[in-house]
């Protein structure tokens, strides 16, 4: 068998033009589900009442459908139902940003619910505004602990955009597989964009990993 | 809503027995590449643990490529490009089976490799000095001590690969979400069909993230890390030294 790499760097141009629709997505998705954790974990910390149980709700059931089925059914039910047309890259992002918005929210109230007790307390007691406590204790302390499971998740997200390549939108990973397909050359194609993702993901999830540790070292 | 009075879901009905063989393919494929995935992870878990440099590093690259890769990706290269190197093809739910089995696999090596961490070793030298065998000492000692701390890992990912098995439908492996493409190419009610599935998906997810929650409670989450902060346990350690070790 002969493998022949050099069909990748004369296909290249293509597959820049893949990686490009894989980080616009990413972004999209990114830039949905962000606002939309910090949104439900707020509505979640509340003790009782409607925001806290629809934040719940709402959680565990993004949580329970698969990426998979939710982009489709972004992708074929919502258009109709709203009435307007959407592309298959723009359905796609929105249904990986509103199941990541889940994720995000039960890691950042991860985050908020591990910050000690006493510092509500001693902000009570130097007699701090409730905002003043959320912008200037809580958060600064809550946002260290989230970093780790939030790099993490962003690399879930990242493996997530490959999804999309089953509705059609031609981004990394559907463009090399038909490349593969026409030239016949799967293994350098699939073999090449298998390391691509590798190469992003490893070194940010070893950093995640890195900081979980120093935090959990000066947390001890 | 003139579109909610045009839904008719007895299409849907109509193809109803396609769409449970499709579930039953979907739960099968996961319970299959689970409960594979558990032995296999257990091994590599042990080979990290165990087995020196030649093996440690083999296993690290294979741990860290199955995690930092999609597994799409994966199912697909195991699909088209691994029958290029070994000759061998493979029916599209053999390697979708086999792609899901090894990503999870991975996740499972991680979660045995810190349970058996956590278990004292005080534990392997008190079997060692009461004569059992390094096998015996493993599967009679260490691994039933292993099961309630890493159960609630385990069963995340037991819901997180019931969720990974939509994602083998591009392989033409007949799950219900594949049936479900399937049966709106015939009748052509998008709305209908991927509701029903998307409904099916969340019953099904959600009965095993209850079954999850559950265990988890049961068993504790944090107990993996309570073990490991206060190791070597001291209740091990008060009971040996009352019999003078």
């Amino acid at each position: 068998m002969q493998f022949n790499f050099n069909i990748i760097l004369s296909n290249l141009p293509a597959l820049l033009e893949g990686l490009k629709v894989t980080l616009l997505s990413f972004t999209i998705a990114l830039a949905i589900a962000f606002p939309l954790g910090l949104l439900l974990c707020g509505m979640r910390l509340r003790k009782s009442g409607f925001a806290a149980r629809f934040a719940q709700g709402y959680v565990a059931v993004f949580r329970a459908i698969p990426e998979m089925v939710m982009i489709f059914w972004m992708f074929y039910c919502l258009p109709p139902l709203v009435g307007f047309k959407m592309s298959g890259l723009t359905s796609g992002s929105l249904a990986l940003g509103l199941v990541s918005g889940a994720y995000l929210c039960e890691i950042f109230r991860g985050a908020v619910q591990s910050v000690a007790n006493g510092q509500w307390e001693a902000g009570n007691a130097l007699a701090l505004p409730r905002p003043a406590i959320w912008l200037r204790v809580i958060t600064p302390q809550a946002a260290k602990l989230a970093i780790p499971p939030f790099i993490n998740h962003m690399t879930e997200l990242l493996k997530g955009t490959t999804l999309l390549a089953t509705i059609g939108v031609a981004e990394l990973a559907l463009r090399s597989y038909v490349l593969g397909a026409q030239t016949f050359r799967y293994f350098e194609f699939l073999t090449a964009i298998a390391l691509v993702y590798f190469v992003v993901i490893f070194p940010v999830a070893r950093f995640a990993e890195h900081i979980e540790r120093k935090l959990a070292k000066a947390t001890r | 809503m003139e579109i909610f009075a045009g839904m008719d879901f007895s299409a849907i009905w109509k193809y109803r027995e396609p769409l449970l063989w499709g579930l039953l393919t979907t739960l099968w494929m996961s319970f299959a590449a689970f409960f594979m995935a558990i032995p296999s992870g257990l091994l590599l878990a042990f080979g990290r643990l165990k087995g020196g440099w030649i093996l440690n590093i083999p296993i690290m690259a294979f741990v860290d490529l199955m995690r930092f890769t999609p597994l799409l990706v994966q199912a697909v290269w195991i699909h088209f490009a691994l029958p290029v190197l070994t000759g061998v093809t493979m029916t599209a739910t053999q390697s979708g089976l086999l792609a899901l089995t090894l990503h999870v696999s991975a996740y499972i090596c991680d979660i045995m490799r810190s349970g058996i961490s956590a278990i004292p070793r005080g534990q392997w030298e008190a079997s060692k000095a009461i004569g059992l065998k390094p096998h015996v000492s493993f599967f009679k000692v260490i691994l039933p001590q292993v099961w309630p701390l890493v159960l609630p890992a385990l069963a995340n990912v037991a819901v997180s690969t019931f969720k990974l098995t939509a994602i083998l439908g591009i392989l033409a492996v007949d799950d219900l979400m594949k049936v479900a493409n399937r049966v709106n190419n015939m009748v052509f009610r998008p709305i209908e069909v991927y509701t029903s599935a998307a409904l099916i998906y969340l019953a099904c997810g959600l009965a095993l993230t209850v079954v999850a929650t559950w265990v988890e409670r049961r068993y504790g989450s944090d107990r993996l890390d309570r073990i490991a902060a206060e190791r070597p346990a001291p209740a091990v350690i008060v009971h040996n030294d009352r019999n003078g070790n």
